[in-house]
């Protein structure tokens, strides 16, 4: 007597059904060890505390960032593919910190945002995912869940920003006015009653708030940054002797306003140098062009 | 015969059972303390805060850790007010992550100098900032355990046995002073045991129970005028 047929008549179901139902669960449990694992990055981000630069920031998530998703295919049959989205989160978290960071920040969509809002806006911030890595204990045998990530940011003239034939915003990587990246790592430890996927996430968001960390302690320290809030402080010191005094373009250095905790973060403000491009003392005419440059 | 060796089984699993509850629950606990400058009137109004380091890239100290002495602290005396951890590090951030936490109680006076940071600790009235470093881990392993299932059948038969380490230092910084005014360590140990005779039994030895209540008595002592 087969196995399907003693149960069957234990549990007095038709050889066939039982049959049905013993290779569905069969099916399943071999299944499960080779099905795609998803995670689909999800977390409340706190506002940070700063006062907030006095700069007006144009942000354009490209969307490769906006729908950032990272897939792995499994090895061998003990693991599972892996395809961690983390777009979602990457635009709410980002958003949540500029909103804190700046004192205004325009969330350039499309060319008509460029055209309305182009003067007021002082420098353009575009994000991008260059790596994300991730590891699991079964990769490792280390009971620690890991995600590390590497952005690199790029800080734009609103100039720079052009729109293709197709409507479609691109801007010239050569005209920016800064690039630079920021690295950030997050790791949960195996945890009780928590699924992969689970600690996945909780990584994932533990990386973000690295991110976030990170940019903010470091954004008033990348150099070129640096002489892009020094011109912007010039800028707007001048904008506010200008009715008492001459129109005379001031030269003394004022101190930019730094997001960073760390005094002995100084910047040179005497030393004037050229910015690496065009530069943005007045925001340039918004060209429409169809010219070479990387689609956003 | 058959009852004969299942009677036998049952009489070995009772009597292993027995073993297990004499030896499991057994917790080595060593403490060890170094305060200065205790406020003997206790804190008052002023509140505390306990948050776990993090940024060993080898472990994290746990959260449920921080909560539990918390809740030892506070249930001991009600009067203190323990701010919650999470809350803490939200309302702070990115000042406390583990990539920018002070490590030092001079490096807060950066902290201080940005505006918003200053007033929200105005506000909580934060006397004392405690730090905990450490983690529990289970140590080696042994015994072996079969399980097995049949039409209308289960069950398990074996023993198990593992060890398990607690290693945690609080380290206590007087916000006012902005100067670290005591340590406290707790090392904890013990031994679980799962026997198993048709039911797997835990006996599970309370080690990092233990060290919650070590060094949340012992912050006790230090920060409260009752204790």
């Amino acid at each position: 007597m087969g196995v399907a047929s003693l149960v069957s008549t234990i549990f007095d179901l038709e050889p066939s059904v039982f049959g049905r139902w013993l290779l569905l669960l069969c099916l399943t449990l071999l299944g499960a060890g080779c099905a795609t694992k998803q995670v689909v990055v999800e977390g409340n981000f706190p506002a940070p505390l700063l006062d907030p630069l006095p700069i007006t920031l144009g942000v354009i998530y490209p969307s490769a960032f906006a729908e950032h998703e990272f897939f792995d295919e499994a090895k061998g049959r003990a693991e599972s593919d892996w395809l961690v989205k983390t777009g979602e989160a990457q635009v709410e978290f980002w958003g949540i910190l500029f909103t804190g960071m700046f004192d205004e920040v325009v969330h350039i969509r499309d060319w008509e945002t460029v055209q309305t809002r182009g003067s007021d806006i002082d420098g353009v911030l575009i994000p991008a995912i260059a790596e994300l890595q991730y590891t699991i204990p079964t990769h490792t045998n280390v009971k620690i869940y890991e995600i590390w990530m590497r952005y690199q940011f790029r800080l734009v003239d609103i100039s720079a920003i052009h729109q293709q034939e197709d409507g479609a915003l691109s801007f010239n990587p050569d005209e920016r006015l800064a690039s630079w990246p920021i690295t950030a790592y997050g790791k949960t430890p195996t945890a009780f009653l928590q699924t992969d996927e689970e600690a996945v996430n909780l990584a994932a968001v533990v990386a973000l708030r690295d991110a976030g960390a990170h940019f903010v302690t470091t954004f008033g320290a990348t150099p070129d940054v640096a002489m892009w809030l020094d011109d912007i402080a010039r800028r707007q010191s001048s904008v506010a002797e200008a009715p008492e005094t001459a129109p005379v373009e001031s030269t003394a250095p004022v101190a930019a306003p730094v997001a960073s905790a760390d005094p002995s973060v100084v910047r040179d403000t005497a030393e004037k140098t050229e910015p690496a491009s065009p530069t943005a003392e007045e925001p340039g005419p918004v060209d429409r062009e169809a010219a070479s440059g990387e689609v956003l | 015969m058959s009852s004969l060796t299942f009677q036998s089984l049952l009489s070995r699993g009772a009597a292993l059972i027995g073993i297990a509850v004499l030896l499991g629950g057994c917790v080595n606990a060593t403490v060890d303390e170094m305060t200065y400058n205790e406020p003997v009137a206790g804190i008052g109004e002023s509140s505390v805060v306990i948050l776990g380091r993090r940024h060993a890239p080898d472990y994290d100290t746990e959260f449920d850790f921080i909560e539990c002495i918390g809740d030892h602290i506070h249930s001991g005396d009600p009067s203190i007010e323990v701010i919650n951890e999470i809350a803490f590090i939200n309302q702070f951030y990115p000042w406390f992550e583990p990539r920018t936490a002070p490590l030092q109680p001079q490096t807060i006076d950066r902290l201080l100098q940005l505006p918003p940071v200053a007033e929200r600790f105005t506000e909580m009235k934060l006397e004392y900032m405690i730090w905990i470093d450490g983690n529990t881990v289970d140590t080696e392993s042994t015994g072996s355990m079969s399980c097995g299932i049949g039409p209308g059948v289960a069950g398990c038969f074996g023993f198990g046995t593992w060890g398990t380490e607690s290693e945690y230092e609080a380290t206590i910084w007087d916000f006012t002073d902005k100067v670290e005014v005591g340590r406290v360590s707790a090392v904890t140990s013990g031994q679980s045991y799962m026997p198993a005779v048709v039911v797997p039994i835990p006996i599970i030895a309370p080690v990092q129970g233990t060290a919650c209540d070590s060094l949340g008595d012992q912050l006790l002592e230090y920060l409260s005028a009752h204790h």
